[in-house]
């Protein structure tokens, strides 16, 4: 109990240095010159206050109706925030249908999601892990929303901490303030000092293996960087000065049901939306930062190491010899122009790698910022 | 011959009983109510009693979700001209959409709301009416606003559908008695029609969503309606004709609006949507919605 109320402390403590009112202006984002300042909207602008509101909720079980569930429980900080399975599970023990993405640099996504172009914020995101029910994750539905924002209520760090952060609010401990709260947490997650960024400032050398692995990452025969090539290593980026943005989704050859281009249902990418041919098994590029700790990997998890992720790049499609799944991947009719058979050297297999794991960014998976503040001691 | 003129008559004069000597003043806004009610066949449907047997299998059902949202309702006047309710402000309605609510949370709808609402209310000019018309939907402009930050009827989360950032304009799922049979053998307990507009993609610079590819609502136009003695129904008779409920072939357990789900083959064309356009088959006309006699 005394570290309880020690925590409380801070918590007040906290609550005088960040002393209502919160501007929005206290909010600085520190950024290498490679990388532009994200997209904010308009009505959820940062301060320090959300963001440490946003995290208490992002790591509070109570949030969820069965109480065993938190963002983290799927997002963990050592693993960029992702969850280290190929599929997760929800408050009631459901699987999701997707591998759960790493949340490092999220505030750049011009979608999210795997393949779900109508979902172009981070607030609305969250919708779906909040309230969905096929699978249910944090299981929020209308019978116990007042519920759980009651359970918020009575912890005595939260009603302050929600005025602070929505100060222009005369009730703002409500789901929207949840869901801006964390919204803004997740943006602050920033991930843009790994190896190569400091390699990048001229502040660390690449090994002459990590020099080879990028050459082939930027080059014309790997041919990596078409969709993984921005600032982000992917291929959908919104920044605060974009004007248009692409959203391109790509089949890259990892099923082929019965020769007739298919994709496991619900994972027939932008197909599940669309509804066009075109678009079967078509996924967004996810970012390859930290990429080393976010395995397994593929938007189903069905690639269980980065090694695993290179050969079938190499090959240009996966061949599925047998079962429900069956089916030659490499030929199938909706897969990318850009994917092709490489094939990759060991040595060329180990520079990439080698280049690959200098995205990792080891304070992004330490740093205090973004680690549970319910676990620490004063 | 306007049906409606003697109902809208009797609303007129109970609101200038109080004043019957003088000489009757014209109101400025006639009140109406249109009654709705979700039916199987001749049979009522709510969460207490199984129904049925109804589809091409024939199968009993147990209620598990009803309901679904109005925009546009507008009574059509003898000279065929629509004329905008003009809908009152409450829990169940707002300036531009209603919420029809035939779950009570009971039995096999455990999980949904208490109350049920089975009319919508609001005003028109005084006038020679004869039809109703409106379209089974959430308007573009409301129907990506967050449940969270919209107020009733759109801030329900069972409603909110959050794969197209949208709504679900029709909620209504159904226990077949002996569960539905997926394409893969395995079982499970709850077919469901989930329509909304699909196919919606947002504009990542403005972080808003701004177009879908298949609208699908469903317009329905009733020419002759006589609020007083007829409701709207949805007859899951009518609706299921032709699905096979005890069975799921493949993508989504019954229909989610996917344009190639095969169980959306058959209930789009009851719904009276071309289930590739997302557009009207007939416009004014769906094969579930009917106007009947009250009871």
């Amino acid at each position: 109990m005394k570290g309880r109320g020690g925590y409380r402390l801070a918590g007040l403590l906290l609550s005088v240095l960040v002393a209502w009112p919160v501007a929005a202006q206290d909010w600085r984002w520190q950024l290498p010159s490679h990388v532009p300042e994200p997209r904010v909207p308009a009505d959820n602008p940062m301060s320090a206050a959300k963001v440490e509101l946003g995290r208490r909720l992002f790591y509070d079980p109570r949030l969820s109706a069965t109480g065993n569930r938190s963002c983290s429980s799927c997002h963990l900080q050592e693993r960029a925030f992702s969850d280290s399975r190929a599929l997760s599970v929800g408050g009631t023990g459901e699987l999701t249908h997707r591998n759960a993405p790493g949340l490092a640099n999220s505030a750049w996504n011009a979608t999210y999601n795997w393949a779900a172009p109508a979902i172009v914020s981070l607030e609305r995101q969250m919708e779906v892990p909040l309230f969905g029910d096929d699978p249910i994750e944090m299981g929020v539905n209308d019978g116990n929303r007042q519920q759980i924002l009651a359970r918020l209520a009575a912890d005595p760090l939260y009603p302050p901490l929600f005025r602070q952060a929505f100060a222009d609010q005369p009730q703002p401990l409500n789901m929207a303030s949840v869901i801006r709260a964390i919204s803004a947490f997740e943006r602050s997650i920033v991930s843009v000092d790994s190896r190569y960024d400091r390699y990048l400032q001229g502040r660390e050398p690449l090994s002459d293996s990590e020099q080879r692995g990028m050459a082939l990452f930027f080059g014309e025969r790997a041919e990596c960087h078409h969709c993984h090539g921005s600032f982000n290593f992917n291929d959908q980026v919104v920044h605060a000065r974009s004007r248009v943005v692409d959203t391109p989704f790509h089949n890259t050859g990892l099923y082929n049901i019965d020769g007739a281009g298919g994709f496991p249902f619900p994972n027939r990418g932008l197909y599940e939306s669309t509804g066009k041919a075109e678009d079967m098994g078509a996924f967004r590029a996810p970012s390859l930062r930290n990429v080393e700790v976010t395995g397994p990997y593929m938007h189903d998890g069905s690639l269980a190491t980065l090694e695993a992720v290179i050969d079938f790049y190499s090959e240009g499609g996966r061949l599925i010899a047998s079962g429900p799944q069956q089916g030659d991947g490499h030929l199938n009719r909706y897969k990318s122009g850009l994917i092709a058979r490489i094939d990759f050297t060991a040595q060329e297999k180990r520079d990439l790698l080698a280049f690959l794991k200098a995205l990792t960014d080891d304070s992004l998976l330490h740093d205090p910022r973004w680690q549970d503040p319910w676990k620490r001691r004063p | 011959m306007g049906y409606l003129t003697s109902g809208l008559a009797l609303i007129a004069l109970a609101s200038l009983a109080g004043c019957a000597a003088k000489e009757p003043v014209p109101a400025a806004e006639q009140a109406v109510t249109v009654d709705f009610a979700l039916v199987a066949g001749a049979q009522p449907v709510n969460c207490g009693q199984p129904f049925g047997p109804l589809g091409r299998d024939r199968k009993r059902l147990a209620l598990h979700d009803a309901r679904f949202y109005v925009q546009d309702v507008a009574l059509i006047d003898t000279a065929g001209q629509r004329v905008p309710l003009r809908l009152d402000i409450n829990d169940w309605q707002d300036a531009q959409v209603a919420l029809l609510d035939f779950e009570d949370g009971s039995g096999h709808c455990a999980g949904g709301t208490p109350g049920i609402n089975t009319q919508v209310s609001g005003q028109v000019p005084p006038g020679h009416y004869r039809g109703l018309s409106l379209t089974l939907g959430v308007p573009e402009a409301l129907n990506h606003s967050s449940t969270e930050l919209q107020g009733a009827p759109l801030d329900l989360a069972a409603m909110g559908w959050s794969w197209q950032a949208g709504r679900k304009f029709i909620k209504l799922e159904v226990d077949p008695v002996g569960g539905v049979t997926k394409a893969d053998g395995a079982k499970a307990s709850t077919w469901y029609l989930h329509l909304g507009a699909t196919g919606c993609s947002g504009n990542p610079v403005t972080g808003e969503t701004v177009a879908c590819q298949r609208a699908n609502r469903i317009p329905l136009t009733l020419p002759d309606f006589d609020p007083g003695r007829q409701r709207v129904v949805l007859d899951l008779a009518a609706l299921f004709q032709d699905s096979t409920l005890g069975q799921d072939r493949g993508a989504a357990l019954g229909c989610m609006s996917g344009p190639s789900d095969p169980e959306c083959v058959t209930l789009f064309a009851r719904l009276g949507l071309d289930l590739n356009s997302g557009l009207p088959l007939q416009p004014g006309q769906s094969p579930a919605f009917a106007a009947r006699a009250k009871p």
